[in-house]
């Protein structure tokens, strides 16, 4: 039976769609050739192993690894026919796969980011001490978030905790990690750290941590970064542009809270400091004073004494001058005949006939002045 | 609810650092190291109350990251 023609636009879309539905996706793993990138837009390359060729293309925003020639791929592809006849397939995904090929993509990009910067210490932020809140990205499945949960709820309490689940290898993987940074940035509460954890895998498993956009987002988070990814070999580009690495994900635990009970010794310490201080206070201020007493007590007993020297010598003075111990060494008191002692002044009042008294050691006489005369 | 205990328990470490360092002065007041001691051992108390009892609150999100938008 003879068919009705069509035209070749039609063949074309026919082939495509028998294509679409025979072999919708398709995993392909070989060698890279001829790898080229056209207006810094569109990449182009063959997929190739001993025997066969086949054409490929993605864009460059696709490309989340490094690629050059001789590398081993793995790529998730559509088998596509061009409107000019050409059969290529349509890259979605491509990472290296095998030691070398991973390898070599890690130190391309590695040896790319640094030069931007990416790496800088002085990039790096400090963690906060006691977050309240943290954005945490794992895989709910995995022994790293379990582990990661453990031990934070052993050693901290009090804070939130929100969980991003995503994928952590495979296809797309890297895609959920970026769309899971995001989120947490665009939060207007955002949390406090993010932490992203995954238990060990191979090589083959943890090359999501090495893709371009995912370390770009986590460069570019406004929120500090903790990252806990167990590695078998090596570090990840993610471990290098996080602000803090931890070996694995109880390790980021013990990074990211202070253990409660060593807190509790700090605190229980602190008030026996406390106690201490107090106490030693209290000792030195008794030593000051008995330190100030016997200084007291010198000070005053010198003091007395010296009261009691200058007592006596005015005692002695007083005991020169008292006038009966003058009467008896043979000296007389004159007084007026009123009783009045003659002072020097009052001498020049006596006159020829004044009756005076006369006091002498043991008797009183009255006495008349018989003449008066300068001296 | 746990924000704002977890924010107490910090301002709590703070206080008692403060405490502590006032019983750092040399000749801190004897008098006012009384009221100081009371607050120390008191904030102590709090503290260690709060380590025992505080839990942390585990949400995952609902929101989906194996699809776009």
């Amino acid at each position: 039976m003879e068919k009705t023609p069509i035209s070749v636009s039609e063949t074309v879309a026919l082939i495509n769609q028998t294509l679409e539905y025979a072999l919708p996706v398709l995993m392909v793993e070989g060698e890279v050739a001829s790898f080229k990138v056209n207006q810094g837009k569109y990449v182009f390359f063959d997929l190739k192993d001993e025997e066969s060729s086949l054409g490929c293309f993605m864009t460059v925003w696709q490309l989340r690894m490094p690629l050059e020639d001789g590398m081993k791929v793995r790529v998730v592809a559509t088998p596509k026919l061009t409107a000019w006849g050409k059969f290529s397939l349509t890259v979605r995904e491509v990472r290296p796969v095998g030691e070398g090929s991973l390898k070599r993509s890690f130190e391309l990009l590695k040896a790319k980011l640094e030069k931007e910067g990416l790496f800088d210490e002085d990039r790096k932020r400090p963690l906060p001490r006691l977050p309240h809140s943290v954005g945490l990205i794992a895989s709910t499945e995995s022994a790293g978030y379990v582990d990661f949960l453990t031990i934070l709820g052993s050693r901290w309490g009090g804070m939130e905790v929100s969980v991003a689940h995503v994928q952590v290898q495979g296809v797309g993987a890297a895609e959920q990690l970026v769309r899971a940074v995001e989120y947490f940035n665009t939060l207007d509460e955002r949390p406090e750290v993010l932490v992203v954890v995954r238990g060990g895998g191979s090589a083959d498993d943890l090359a999501v941590f090495n893709d371009e956009p995912l370390v770009r987002a986590i460069a570019a988070s406004k929120i500090p970064t903790l990252v806990g990814i167990g590695h078998e070999v090596d570090v990840s580009l993610v471990d290098l542009v996080a602000d803090v690495r931890a070996a694995t994900p109880s390790n980021a635990a013990e990074i990211l809270v202070p253990d409660k009970r060593e807190i509790m010794t700090n605190v229980q310490v602190a008030a026996k400091d406390i106690g201490v201080r107090f106490d030693r206070r209290l000792e030195r201020l008794h030593d000051e004073l008995m330190q100030i007493k016997p200084e007291l007590d010198r000070s005053l007993k010198q003091r007395l004494i010296r009261l009691h020297d200058s007592v006596m010598q005015k005692r002695r003075l007083l005991e020169t001058l008292n006038p009966v111990r003058v009467l008896k060494s043979g000296y007389a008191l004159l007084r007026t005949a009123d009783g009045k002692p003659v002072s020097t002044k009052g001498q020049s009042a006596i006159k020829k006939g004044d009756e005076l008294k006369l006091e002498l050691n043991k008797r009183i006489l009255g006495v008349g002045v018989t003449y008066v005369e300068e001296k | 609810m746990s924000k704002k205990n977890d924010e107490s328990l910090q301002a709590q470490l703070a206080q008692l650092d403060q405490v502590v360092a006032w019983f750092d002065q040399e000749d801190f007041d004897v008098e006012q190291a009384l009221g100081k001691y009371e607050q120390g051992i008191e904030l102590v108390a709090a503290i260690e109350e709060r380590l025992k009892t505080l839990e942390n609150k585990v949400e995952v999100l609902k929101k989906r990251f194996d699809q776009a938008g």
